[in-house]
């Protein structure tokens, strides 16, 4: 649940924060923390890379709050940087990713044994083929997915034409497609 | 039409497609069942993500202090190479404002040096001490060669105002000789005493500095 913060409040802690009140911008951490720790998370597909990645973002974000200029939402420009501290920190990382700890939250109780352990190769399926898109068009899709940003803001933080959001979107969502085919299918058939 | 569909369908589906745009993708879709399927998948795709859930990750509050804490850690650290940046010797530009005075008190700080040390040597020269030497340090030619082999081959022939004017030059010559050759002789030894200087100093100058800087540091 996101506490509220009027945009008169967000200005005043942005201010506060460039003069150095560490408070002010504890306060802004924590108004966009669990925005910024679930777009990471979808990058990384791991809680503890994530939690790293929204550290690493968030300090990045202290050093260069001066450099932010006042009147741009806030959100883009920490979305900006938190996707960047994830691709550095998965490009660090050389293993390959272990299990998620999410596939060890599924609710056996209310699901059955059987759903449940369907439900985990679907979530397993889903993070690989999420992990498997070129790290250009997950961003984008993560972007607008989970930082539900219009294609003009994910331009904006991304630093491409509008015309590379569409395509990078459309390949990312063309892929995850041809990949999660089964998935599709059973999922369609639930709906119907 | 359905070539471009895959990109103007994901565009249809976010709510980004307006006007005209919209409108033919719109009746496209009522006449292409490939497209419109196309176009469920995308919608089963986008509903997938989102629906994946999330890991309970660290409470907001525990999170923010963690990150608190590292700031201040952060700006501790920062501390060393803001110090070691203030320390750096300044940029070779900083330093040209001060050519000009420098250069100027070198010069004086040179000539001085000169200055003493023909004193010294005139002083040496008049009381005897440098003996026949003297006139070596002091320029001892009254007259130049040149002056010579003129006055050897055409003095017969030359008037009397002719004559006086060639000792004119041949004086101006031989006092011009004397000052260069006076003056380029104790450049080269006051030059070759500062090189010394120099040299001893810059071998000298980091145990120095470590010595003054060693009690700062304590």
């Amino acid at each position: 649940m996101l506490a509220t913060l009027t945009a008169e409040t967000e200005a005043d802690l942005i201010i506060k924060s460039q003069q150095g009140d560490r408070n002010a911008f504890g306060e802004l951490v924590r108004h966009y923390y669990p925005r910024v720790v679930n777009v990471v998370y979808r990058m990384c597909g791991e809680a503890a890379l994530a939690e790293d990645a929204a550290q690493e973002a968030f300090l990045r974000a202290w050093l260069h709050i001066s450099s932010f200029r006042r009147g741009e939402p806030l959100r883009n420009w920490l979305y900006r940087i938190a996707v960047n501290a994830a691709l550095d920190i998965l490009r660090r990382r050389h293993e390959e990713p272990a299990e998620d700890e999410t596939l060890q939250m599924i609710p056996e109780q209310s699901l059955g044994p059987e759903a449940a352990l369907i439900e985990k190769e679907r979530l397993a399926l889903l993070q690989q083929a999420m992990r498997s898109l070129p790290e250009a068009a997950r961003s984008a899709l993560v972007l607008r997915e989970y930082g539900e940003l219009s294609y003009q803001e994910i331009a904006s933080v991304l630093d491409i034409p509008i015309g590379t959001v569409m395509s990078r979107l459309s390949y990312a969502r063309n892929r995850l497609r041809e990949v999660l085919k089964e998935q599709i299918l059973q999922a369609e058939s639930e709906y119907v | 039409m359905c070539e471009n569909m895959p990109t103007l369908l994901n565009a249809y589906l976010d709510g980004e497609l307006h006007g005209q745009r919209r409108l033919e993708v719109e009746k496209h879709l009522v006449s292409c069942t490939a497209c419109r399927n196309d176009l469920q998948e995308l919608r089963t795709v986008s509903d997938l993500l989102r629906a994946a859930p999330v890991p309970a990750f660290l409470p907001a509050e525990r999170f923010v202090a963690q990150l608190i804490l590292r700031l201040n850690a952060q700006d501790a650290a920062l501390q060393l190479p803001r110090r070691a940046l203030r320390d750096r010797p300044p940029k070779p530009a900083a330093w040209a404002g001060w050519l000009v005075p420098a250069g100027l008190l070198g010069a004086w700080f040179f000539l001085r040096t000169i200055f003493m040390l023909t004193t010294a040597i005139s002083a040496a020269d008049a009381s005897g001490l440098l003996g026949q030497a003297g006139a070596w340090f002091t320029g001892g030619q009254s007259q130049a060669a040149w002056f010579v082999a003129i006055t050897s081959l055409f003095g017969s022939q030359m008037s009397a105002a002719q004559q006086s004017t060639l000792s004119l030059f041949n004086q101006v010559s031989v006092f011009g000789g004397d000052l260069f050759s006076g003056f380029l002789w104790q450049a080269v030894v006051v030059l070759l005493y500062w090189g010394w200087l120099a040299a001893w100093w810059f071998r000298r100058a980091p145990q120095l500095v470590n010595v003054t800087a060693a009690p700062s540091q304590s």
